[in-house]
């Protein structure tokens, strides 16, 4: 047999395509040039962060985590209290450090510090819980995610309780959100293809023949833990300078079951599926949402009532479940040349007739 | 030490239910050893001791000798023991060559060299055409193969096949035979074989033992096996219309 091509050279073209429809997006955003629509787009790039982020350790792993939204979180908060004004933080969050209070950094360093208190987080929470397995380690993540909200709720001094953290700098251009999709877009790709992301996924498959072929498991889960949780704080922070405010209740169950049920949708156990279940169910929240405002239709103007939306994009879900149920992607990697899903997230199986 | 892979004295009981009793067996290095017994007669039980799956709840078991006990599977199989299950837990959504790749991934191997190397044994085993194939799906000998294969990446010292000819025909079971012998010219590992096909242990093996309800009650050479009046008792009434004629 011939030297068969690297892993690289035989699945670079996933990233390509998934930087490419992120791509689209901001060329829109550059053409329409509205606010409220640069917003949205930005939204949808949070959002991709997100869901790559749960992605990393989910789809991979096959275990099921409830509590990522917490490292969201811890990310956003971490950027509020790095990248605001000093006057504020003194009259409003004393009891942080002197030198925070004193200083005043760029947002940048507000999203790496966020990536990495987030990532620290996460393999603290990370060492303990990976030792879990199946719904005993989802009941424990989500432990994690009332734990943060709580303490964040609660501390006054740090994080002003539950009333909202007001001024953090608003970023309103793009780009910087899009550059961050695509660096998590890659980051995810990296990890996937890389050995720690294989070994992960046959443990996923069959744990017990992948302890018996030298895998590790709860190391390969707790580096994708690490991983997923550093790109959660970077949504968070985000997040943060994408509307200026953040409170503890923004990253509870709504952003909780909305960003997993975008990964389901999608396909969880492809990178293409959840990029295209942000795209795809971002896209259909935006129209519902115009629906809701009210659309002129030949002189006449329609509006759904309040609360169709979240009715609508339930049932939307309900729909795509029923008749793709391992999601829009079947699980499977957007490739080129191939014009349909295929690939090599999940081979063909030998019943598809051709051999590949 | 002899180079050998030991379980001495080794016990395991479930909630009462005594699986193993004071079993001691040797796997030599080189040589195939053969692991008989009834249903229920606690074979798999003692791979999994080997493996570091079970815990025994008395007795040793040591590599070359040195005790394992209490080393979780992931190291038993970076140490070199490698193992087949009997239900074949392939990793179903891995391409065939992924499934090989693991194990040299999980023993260190960048994936680079891991593929090459699964490359290599899925030609030696000699179904390099699977490579890109689904592993969940395939016909039965052909998933039975690829666990061969997947055990058998970079060599390990011992190898354990649990029931690998569960379900073949006779003369697909005369090819697994081939490969065995293959394995032990070629990679000159230790080798124990689980089996049901007793005319397939006989005339492999180079030492079988007899495991009935978890004690074993014959070892010996193939010959003395069959000759066994305690072996051939064992399987009377479990086996009898199957395997008794062929004992
Ligand atoms: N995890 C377990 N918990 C409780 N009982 C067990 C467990 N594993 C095995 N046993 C019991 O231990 C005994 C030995 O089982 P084992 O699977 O080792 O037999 P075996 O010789 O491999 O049989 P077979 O030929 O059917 O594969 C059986 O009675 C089985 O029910
Ligand atoms: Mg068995």
């Amino acid at each position: 047999m011939a030297d068969r091509p690297s892993i690289l050279a035989r699945t670079w073209t996933t990233p390509v395509i998934l930087i490419v429809i992120l791509g689209v997006l901001q060329l829109a955003a550059l053409a329409v040039g509205s606010g409220p629509f640069n917003q949205t787009i930005i939204e949808i790039f949070i959002r991709v962060v997100l869901v790559v982020g749960l992605f990393v350790f989910i789809g991979n792993s096959g275990v099921i985590s409830f509590g990522h939204i917490g490292f969201t979180c811890l990310g956003a908060y971490m950027t509020a209290w790095l990248t605001m004004l000093p006057a504020i933080k003194k009259s409003k969050l004393k009891g942080l450090p002197d030198i925070i209070l004193d200083n005043k950094l760029a947002y940048g360093w507000g999203l790496l510090a966020a990536v990495i208190f987030a990532g620290l987080a996460a393999y603290a929470a990370g060492k303990v819980l990976m030792r879990l397995s199946g719904i005993a380690a989802s009941i424990a993540t989500f432990a994690v995610l009332a734990v943060i909200i709580q303490v964040y709720s609660n501390w006054d001094s740090v994080t002003g309780a539950q009333s909202s953290v007001v001024g953090i700098p608003i970023v309103r251009v793009v780009w910087p959100y899009f550059l961050c999709a695509i660096a998590v877009v890659l980051v995810a790709y990296a990890h996937q293809i890389s050995r720690s992301g294989l070994a992960l996924r046959a443990a996923r498959d069959e744990a017990t023949a992948a302890s018996a072929s030298g895998v590790n498991i709860p190391r390969e889960r707790l580096i994708a833990f690490t991983i997923s949780g550093g790109i959660m704080g970077l949504g968070g922070a985000l997040f943060a300078h994408s509307v200026g405010v953040v409170t503890p209740d923004t990253f509870y169950l709504g952003l909780t079951f909305i960003t997993l049920s975008m990964l389901v949708v999608g396909g969880m156990n492809s990178l293409s599926g959840a990029v295209l279940g942000v795209v795809i169910l971002s896209i259909i929240i935006q129209l519902l949402r115009w629906m809701e405002k009210g659309v002129d239709i030949g002189g006449a103007s329609f509006a759904l009532p309040l609360g169709v939306q979240e009715i609508a994009i339930g049932v939307v879900m309900i729909v795509i479940l029923m008749y793709r149920p391992s999601g829009l992607t079947k699980n499977r990697e957007l490739v080129w040349p191939s014009n349909k899903l295929s690939g090599w997230g999940k081979p063909k199986a030998p019943a598809d007739g051709k051999t590949v | 030490m002899a180079q050998s892979l030991s379980a001495s004295d080794v016990s395991v009981s479930f909630e009462g239910l005594r699986a193993l009793s004071n079993v001691t067996l040797d796997v030599p290095r080189g040589k195939v050893t053969g692991l008989i017994g009834p249903n229920g007669a606690g074979k798999t039980t003692l791979v999994n001791v080997l493996t570091g799956f079970q815990k025994p709840t008395g007795g040793t078991v040591s590599l070359d000798g040195e005790s394992i006990v209490g080393v979780p599977p992931y190291k038993v199989r970076q140490k070199g023991i490698a193992r087949t299950f009997q239900s074949g837990r392939l990793f179903a959504d891995l391409s065939v060559l992924d499934n090989l790749e693991v194990t040299g991934v999980g023993l260190g191997l960048s994936r680079h060299e891991a593929a090459k190397k699964a490359d290599r044994m899925l030609e030696w085993i000699g179904i390099p055409h699977l490579a890109e194939r689904a592993a969940g799906g395939l016909p039965y000998t052909d998933e039975r193969r690829v666990a061969i294969g997947r055990a058998l990446m970079l060599e390990p010292k011992y190898l354990l096949l649990d029931e690998p000819a569960a379900g073949m025909s006779a003369e697909e079971a005369n090819d697994l035979a081939q490969l065995i012998r293959r394995i032990i010219a070629e990679v000159r590992c230790g080798l124990l074989l689980i089996e049901h096909n007793i005319g397939l242990v006989l005339t492999i093996c180079d030492h079988i033992h007899v495991l009935d309800s978890g004690e074993v009650i014959e070892v010996g050479p193939p010959a003395l096996i069959k000759a066994s009046e305690r072996v051939r008792h064992a399987y009377m009434g479990t086996q009898a219309e199957t395997e008794g004629a062929v004992l």
